[in-house]
């Protein structure tokens, strides 16, 4: 079971919910489980360039790598705009 | 009866509301924080508003509601078939469909591309025959992008219909969207060193066809104002009677009246601001014969974007990159709202 954390207009995205508990074997498995996976991923299913993605604290860039039990992901959006 | 104003912002949707004279108006507001709502509109079919929202992390996409903007659903599965090396890069302007095609959607977006949808926005499909047409290789982004941007019906004839793509210019189909023929004739590329009238390549800011009379339609371009009575077979320039530039984005229309026409002209191309240090409403109640000033705000320096304008049977709306949005009704002009983030779309609808 990983645990994946949203910001703030993506938590907004899936109704309120920032936290979501998934059974994912790998990092690409746990964000397409997302409501908000059509956010994070686009119709390739890569990762948005400006959408950064941490596991336990590092940066993720291998989606493919196996999600350990316990697994802590965050989603971080780039910082851009203005 | 009052009008409800959908204002597409950098910075969110705002719903405006105006009284029976268009004198006094309410907003609420800002909904869909956080997206850049490129345009919004209300379906006149069923009430569903839908805003082609869009955020530089997370792409482009739809949302739409069913109460008034309390709460919203996003589409799903919008995005470009592999094959195309094309990915979607942001929505820019959708279209209810024909009245006799209830739930059915046309929505524009970047890189030049069309999608269709049947289920009032839940799936979308992309039109095939504008993602693959014959000419895309001739096809140039402007400032905004590769963007297709306008989408105008024909209301007796659910099979025909009108997109403008920048720049790319006008395509027409009469097959509800299998094929898209080159609209451009008479229509310049003003930009270009030669072969100022090629069959594409022009820069369309904005196409309206006419609700009231079939195959009239309107055009403001990067290279003047247009007006067509032959479907967009041919075009005719508008700009050399009044009108002080022939570069602008906005353009509005009279439902009542197809020989009246609004547009904001702006200095030039290099220079986009609004003529004479002044926001001008320019009015053409003959088709394009003559214009006829209408002062807004002085001195302004200001620009009205290519969604920057809508209008309903009572008035003509303008909304300002510098967060202003006037009401012209009759002649008079009103301040509806001021302050708002960089207005970018304003529709109209009649309650």
């Amino acid at each position: 079971m990983a645990v994946v954390l949203l910001p703030g207009l993506l938590a907004t995205e899936a109704g309120g919910q920032q936290r979501f508990e998934l059974d994912a074997a790998t990092l690409l498995d746990a964000l397409r489980a997302l409501p908000v996976a059509a956010l994070v991923l686009d119709e390739r299913g890569e990762v948005r360039p400006l959408v950064h993605v941490y596991v336990d604290g590092e940066r993720a860039r291998d989606l493919a790598a196996a999600l350990a039990p316990g697994a802590r992901v965050r989603i971080v959006a780039a910082i851009a705009g203005g | 009866m009052g009008v409800q104003l959908l204002v597409g912002t950098r910075k969110g949707l705002f719903i405006i509301r105006g009284d029976d004279e268009r004198r006094s108006f309410e907003v609420e507001g800002p909904f869909l924080k956080g997206w850049t709502i490129n345009h919004a509109v209300s379906d006149p079919r069923d009430g569903a508003l839908y805003a082609c929202s869009n955020n530089w992390v997370y792409g482009g996409t739809v949302h739409r509601s069913d109460d008034g903007g309390a709460t919203w659903e996003r589409s799903e599965g919008l995005g470009l078939p592999e094959e195309s090396e094309l990915k979607l890069a942001s929505t820019w302007h959708l279209e209810p469909g024909h009245a006799s095609q209830p739930g059915t959607l046309w929505l524009g977006g970047e890189p030049a591309v069309l999608f269709r949808s049947d289920d009032s926005g839940a799936t979308w499909k992309v039109n095939e025959a504008v993602l693959e047409h014959e000419t895309r290789d001739r096809w140039e982004p402007g400032a905004g992008g590769l963007i297709t941007h306008s989408i105008t019906l024909d209301r007796e004839d659910a099979k025909r219909l009108w997109i403008g793509i920048s720049a790319a210019g006008v395509f027409r189909t009469t097959d509800g969207g299998a094929s898209w023929e080159p609209a451009n004739q008479g229509t310049e590329a003003c930009f270009l060193p030669e072969d100022r009238f090629p069959a594409v390549g022009q820069c369309v800011h904005k196409v309206l066809s006419h609700p009231g009379r079939p195959g009239r339609l309107w055009q403001q371009n990067h290279c003047g104002v247009y007006r067509s009575d032959d479907s967009g077979e041919s075009w005719e320039r508008l700009d050399r009677n009044g009108l002080p530039s022939g570069f602008g984005f906005g353009l509005a229309l009279d439902p009542s009246d197809p020989d009246t026409a609004f547009v904001i002209p702006e200095e030039s191309a290099e220079n986009r601001v609004t003529c004479d240090a002044r926001i001008g409403i320019y009015r053409t109640t003959d088709a394009g014969a003559s214009w006829k000033l209408i002062v807004a705000q002085e001195p302004a320096w200001a620009a009205v974007l290519r969604e920057g304008m809508g209008f309903d049977d009572e008035a003509v709306y303008a909304g300002t990159q510098s967060g202003f949005l006037y009401a012209l009704r009759d002649g008079q002009v009103v301040e509806a709202a001021r302050h708002l983030p960089p207005i970018l779309s304003v529709e109209a609808a009649t309650l």
